[in-house]
């Protein structure tokens, strides 16, 4: 553990500039999270070009700090109208609403605004005391190492993805595929560009994510944009929780701290299935589990704590191995690329600062969130309220702006749109966005790893079975992906010998 | 069990076309010269498993579909009982909108200006008590827009 780094990247961060970047990012990341519609992964990929001309230490700082801002902000709307702002907070609407409907609305917001907290300082503690080492491990992976990480991870991508496994697969597979036109990296021949030159340089990953994500997020909610929320009020004074509530809670957001933060270090898993897993262990173990769904003080420390957690757990496998811990860590990597940082178990020696400004940002940011959260939860919960009507089109406005500012060329617009039905469709067939896009920005690196792997071996895919960690990995992709069709068949045959 | 079955095959059906266009030209591509793959078979197989995912989908869902019989109530549950004008409106404007900065009929600030107006009281359903408030947040957000990403941001904008 490199202790001086980080102060120095503390240090750094706490100038005027750095710090402006870390309050602003902290703060609309709040915001945004907790407007229902707008989420972290559409905030930080709309921001992504305002980042081009930033020095990479600011963009970087900017950047987590809206991701950690995010996912704590959902936590208000939850609380206050029973719609998850991000997808990490639903689990969150089952005991935080109707303890606000039960006039405890400061309540509940303080209990999630520290669990929030102490689980991203848990999941810091984790993220700054594995990553080098992790990074370290990774240094010796080789080329099918990786291709069967990376498989690997998209089969636990889709395995746990909301609806089957098969539309899983068809996500990330079918990202992977849009992320193959352009020139072959091996040959320098263009490939399924169908004689379109505007091709030839492949789709870029900010067009595709601000459609995938921002615009099938405008257009699914226009279905309803008249519908008004349901209001409850909250004051800024009820929301800190006492010394007694902590000492009286402390196992269950402990425990819910390190299951969030473990789901988070799984490739490819975000808050939500972290935020589920740690409330249903916490259901289980409760001496009260009637009160779930019913305004359990526990059910909102265990969710608020486990999707917070996820933040810090899923920069391990992004600053270790390159590879995204969920969505925002897979454009997060777009970002690094785009100012030409490669991710990956070089970045300790390539890029030592960057690191450390992302393990600093991430222990700086929680503690804004916990003070701005605590200070001002009434204002920011004002702006919930805000007409869709007026918010949506605006927001569309600047998926424009940022899918031009990439390369100032009116295709990339045209792209992004195009993706922007594509998600849309996607979402109403009840076919995951997440694995498209972490299919989108692994595959090169995938089929990158097979082939170099295959060259030097002229050929031979053995080494897949015959070392240690390529045969672990593809195990577990195998087992994982034999699971579902496993327990599917066994309860039909239950159910048929009943 | 999913609800919307129609919905399923239709976009399964699409993902499938698209995938069948990526394999098929796919195949046509050169083999390797000084390696053993060679750029087609990763999308090749990728296509391969997305289509044959698609009819996993497509197949189950028809079944449910045809066990059920009443094709014609299922097809007004999933697509009539919502009406589309939100997402019609907000997709077909946009399109206008991206083709006007396209064929650079006015300045970004102008075109955007018309385009957050329009919208804003469409989806307002052209309320007389939101013209203006719709005008004030177009004018404000275009401009505004316009002035931070050129003389701040230094960022280009279309148009």
């Amino acid at each position: 553990m490199d202790l001086s780094a980080l102060s120095t990247a503390i240090l750094q961060i706490l100038t005027p500039w750095s710090f402006f970047m870390l309050f602003i990012g902290t703060l609309l990341g709040i915001v945004v999270g907790a407007i229902p519609g707008l989420t972290g992964a559409m905030l930080i990929a709309l921001t992504l070009p305002l980042t081009f001309y930033m020095e990479p230490f600011n963009a970087v700082v900017l950047l987590i700090a809206m991701y950690v801002g995010a996912i704590s902000g959902g936590l208000i709307t939850a609380t206050l109208m029973r719609m998850p702002g991000t997808p990490a907070s639903v689990m969150t609407t089952f005991d935080g609403y109707p303890m606000a409907r039960s006039g405890r609305p400061g309540r509940a917001l303080g209990l999630g605004i520290t669990a929030s907290f102490v689980g991203g300082l848990i999941a810091w503690g984790v993220l700054l005391t594995i990553t080098k080492p992790l990074s370290i491990l990774a240094t010796r992976f080789g080329p099918f190492e990786y291709f069967t990480l990376i498989m690997m991870a998209m089969v636990l991508i889709a395995s746990v993805s909301e609806g089957s496994m098969v539309k899983g697969l068809i996500s990330g597979l079918l990202g992977m595929l849009v992320s193959m036109p352009g020139v072959d990296p091996a040959s320098g021949m263009p490939r399924l560009t169908f004689d379109w030159y505007l091709l030839n340089g492949g789709l870029q990953l900010l067009p595709v994510l601000i459609g995938t994500f921002a615009v099938s997020q405008i257009i699914a909610d226009t279905f309803d944009v008249q519908k008004k929320p349901e209001r409850a009020e909250v004051a800024n004074d009820r929301v800190l929780m006492s010394f007694r509530d902590l000492k009286k809670n402390a196992v269950n957001m402990i425990r819910s701290s390190f299951i969030g933060t473990g789901i988070g270090i799984l490739p490819g898993i975000g808050a939500s299935i972290g935020s589920v897993v740690a409330y249903t262990t916490a259901k289980n173990v409760s001496k009260t589990p009637e009160k779930f769904g019913t305004g359990s003080e526990e059910g909102i420390i265990a969710s608020e704590a486990a999707n917070n957690a996820t933040v810090g757990g899923a920069l391990i496998p992004l600053i270790a191995m390159g590879i995204p811990g969920s969505v925002i860590d897979a454009i997060l990597i777009g970002a690094l690329t785009i100012h030409s940082i490669q991710p990956g178990p070089t970045l300790f020696l390539t890029n030592n600062d960057i690191v450390w400004a992302m393990i600093a940002t991430c222990l700086l940011a929680n503690i804004l969130m916990f003070v701005l959260m605590t200070s001002s939860v009434r204002h920011i919960a004002s702006m919930i309220y805000l007409p869709r009507s007026f918010v949506l089109p605006v927001v569309a406005m600047f998926c424009v702006v940022g899918s031009y500012a990439l390369n100032n060329t009116m295709f990339d617009v045209w792209v992004m749109l195009l993706f922007g039905v594509i998600g849309f469709m996607l979402e109403r067939a009840k076919i995951p966005l997440g694995p498209f896009v972490i299919g989108f920005v692994l595959a090169p690196l995938a089929e990158e790893k097979l082939r170099s792997g295959l060259m030097m071996t002229a050929g031979d895919i053995s080494p897949v079975v015959t070392r240690p960690f390529p045969l672990a990995f593809t195990i577990i992709a195998v087992v994982l992906l034999i699971w579902p069709f496993w327990t599917d068949y066994k309860r039909k045959r239950d159910a048929k010998s009943d | 069990m999913q609800k919307n079955p129609i919905t399923q095959i239709l976009v399964c059906g699409f993902v499938a076309l698209i995938c069948l266009v990526f394999l098929i030209n796919a195949w046509s591509l050169p083999p390797g010269t000084f390696e053993p793959l060679g750029s087609g078979p990763v999308p090749l197989v990728t296509a391969a498993i997305v289509i044959i995912c698609c009819l996993v989908i497509i197949i189950g869902q028809a079944r449910i579909l045809f066990r059920g019989g009443q094709i014609e109530r299922q097809f007004r549950m999933e697509f009539m009982t919502r009406s589309p004008y939100g997402p019609l409106v907000t997709l077909g404007l946009t399109v206008v909108y991206v083709t006007a900065l396209d064929l650079k009929v006015a300045s970004f600030g102008i075109i955007t200006c018309v385009f957050l107006t329009i919208l804003i009281s469409a989806l307002e359903n052209f309320r007389l008590k939101s013209l203006l408030p719709a005008f004030i947040v177009a004018v404000i957000v275009s401009f505004g827009v316009e002035y931070m990403f050129t003389n701040v941001f230094v960022v280009d904008l279309p148009a």
